[in-house]
């Protein structure tokens, strides 16, 4: 299996703070990646420089043979390369229906000048993004809220509507913070199946989490401790190491 | 559900628009030349309010720069029409042109900003301009102004009296207000939505929210141009005095009063901000005074704005659950 995200010789500090020293991973096509890590670990420093938040002071983030350590936010996202946040960020004053049709943003092309003079093309372009947001709503079971204004939802149900927009918006890689933080257990089934939907549809993922039952999901975990990688390897085998065990899982 | 209760709605709404149109027809008939002069201004005032009202609402920036693209449209065409002999709408072009190039231009460092900061640096412009507009008397006449600038003429027909101007102008607002209407219909206006809800996550989904926003910039200063032209025709003179800090606080007061969600409240804002003030001088040296106190009163009273409660009362009338609230939202086909 060839690599998706490659991270190479990741360093950041801010100021005399060192954050992270010399990471290195890299994820497998198709497979889903775990990073742990106690908390202070770098872990979200990280996923911003993977997903174009942070500038890495040193070192190089390639996407399928390509550096791309120098593109913006959104030019990632054009490569497939769509991150979801600890904090959910839902468009809080849209319905849920209407922050999936924001997810299909990438799917159009009418501008502004084309909006402005009400050219057929928009309206087609938000029909087609109001069909697969429907669709999507019933996939990921948000059909009922679809029309309730998503800041308005409940902590669980806005992860759920953020996951949901981030898998309409044609990611390759999907990056997931704590995707199962303050969700209820029956929602984190759900959460798993639909992760496992994700993968099967060949969608890759590198998740971050405290959740060590959601863990499981991972072919392979990285642990990142004081911005170093110490180990990697299945659950089991870092449930094994000494060195894992005493620095995070704490057993 | 009966014929008459499906129907009513729709019906309602027909009457309603047919109703205002009439009204509309009907005002410089029957009202004084004051009240169409007034009913004139809240048009123009209306232009270049939707652009602030539009930029607030619906992309969270608060400008106050408004008043400095209103001056550059003024002068462009007072400069163009008085000076350089220039036929009416190439002088307004060129204003709409400048405009929108400086927009762009200051746009590009400033957008970066959010919020308060925002807010402050574009009251800096708007000091700028009022400074400008001042010692440039080259190309303004600072104090004195530039007179005469000659009404537009349509088809060899003047529109030299408040009369024929209203009938001119009102179906601009119009068009102006559809044009609105088709941005928030569309992929662009649901990012613009999402931008001002969350900016990391519309980036995420691919919006370049730092064009995204020079361009809502440029298009909100093409529309204070416009009016700043139209103005300059109607009023025939110009001086520093229309183009300060204070006409930019009116703008912006112009998009809170209506509901900076509501397109049709910014109507009702600029009529309050030019009717207000009318009505209030017959009270004497006070009227300042009694202008703030309403203003506050309203704000207090009506948080939406005036299309807040337009809304509000429209649900109540025809018991639809959802209006309004979500100027522009996608609709069930």
């Amino acid at each position: 299996m060839s690599a998706v995200l490659e991270v190479r010789q990741i360093s950041h500090h801010f100021g005399g703070l060192h954050v992270l020293r010399g990471v290195n991973f890299s994820v497998a096509e198709g497979s889903v990646t775990g990073l742990i890590g106690p908390n202070g670990a770098g872990k979200s420093t990280l996923f911003n420089i993977i997903s174009g938040f942070l500038r890495p002071t040193e070192g190089e983030i390639i996407d399928s043979g390509e550096t791309i350590t120098r593109l913006t936010i959104q030019q990632r996202s054009y490569a497939g390369l769509i991150r979801t946040f600890q904090t959910p960020q839902v468009f809080g004053q849209l319905t849920v229906r209407e922050n999936l049709i924001a997810g299909c943003y990438k799917q159009g092309r009418t501008g502004v000048i084309k909006s402005l003079l009400k050219f057929p093309a928009v309206r087609l372009e938000l029909a087609e993004a109001a069909r697969l947001a429907d669709q999507t709503c019933i996939e990921f079971g948000l059909e009922a809220v679809s029309d309730q204004l998503a800041g308005r939802l409940p902590a669980g149900q806005r992860r759920l509507v953020e996951l949901a927009r981030a898998a309409i918006s044609k990611p390759r890689l999907l990056c997931l913070d704590e995707p199962s933080s303050g969700l209820s257990s029956e929602e984190v089934a759900q959460l798993m199946r639909i992760l496992h939907q994700l993968t099967k549809a060949g969608i890759t993922i590198l998740l971050v989490s405290h959740d060590m039952d959601l863990m499981e999901i991972s072919s392979v975990i990285y642990v990142l401790c004081f911005g170093e990688i110490i180990a990697s390897g299945s659950m089991s085998e870092l449930q094994a190491d000494p060195q894992v065990r005493e620095a995070y899982l704490g057993v | 559900m009966s014929a008459w209760s499906r129907l009513s709605g729709p019906l309602l709404k027909y009457a309603g628009v047919a109703f205002l149109v009439a009204a509309w027809a009907i005002v410089p008939v029957v009202a004084g030349r004051s009240t169409v002069d007034i009913l004139v201004f809240t048009a123009l005032y209306t232009i270049a309010g939707l652009g602030v009202a539009f930029l607030l609402g619906q992309c969270g920036i608060v400008s106050l720069a408004q008043s400095v693209f209103f001056g550059i449209g003024a002068y462009s065409t007072a400069y163009g029409v008085t000076v350089l002999g220039w036929p009416a709408t190439v002088s307004m072009v060129t204003g709409v042109t400048l405009s929108g190039f400086i927009a762009a231009a200051v746009g590009i460092p400033v957008l970066r900003l959010s919020g308060y900061f925002l807010a402050l640096a574009t009251l800096a412009l708007a000091i700028i301009g009022q400074v400008l507009f001042l010692e440039w008397d080259w190309l303004t006449g600072g104090t004195l102004g530039i007179g005469g600038i000659t009404p537009i003429s349509l088809f060899g027909y003047s529109l030299n009296t408040p009369f024929r101007f209203y009938y001119f102008v009102w179906p601009i607002v119009i068009v102006v207000i559809w044009l609105h209407y088709n941005l928030l219909q569309s992929r662009t206006g649901i990012a613009m939505r999402a931008m001002r809800d969350a900016p990391s996550a519309a980036a995420v989904i691919g919006v370049n929210i730092a064009r995204l926003k020079v361009k809502i910039f440029v298009l909100s200063a093409v529309l204070g141009s416009f009016a700043g032209s139209l103005f300059a025709h109607y009023v025939s003179f110009v001086s520093v005095d229309s183009f300060g800090v204070d006409r930019a606080i009116n703008f912006l007061l112009i998009a809170v009063l209506g509901g900076v969600r509501s397109i049709a409240g910014t109507v009702l804002g600029a009529f309050f901000v030019t009717s207000a003030p009318h009505l209030l001088s017959q009270f004497g040296d006070v009227h300042a005074l009694l202008f703030a106190a309403l203003l506050i009163v309203a704000v207090i009273y009506l948080p939406g704005g005036f299309g807040g409660a337009i809304a509000q009362a429209w649900r109540k009338l025809s018991g639809e659950s959802r209006v309004a609230e979500n100027v522009g939202g996608v609709r069930r086909p």
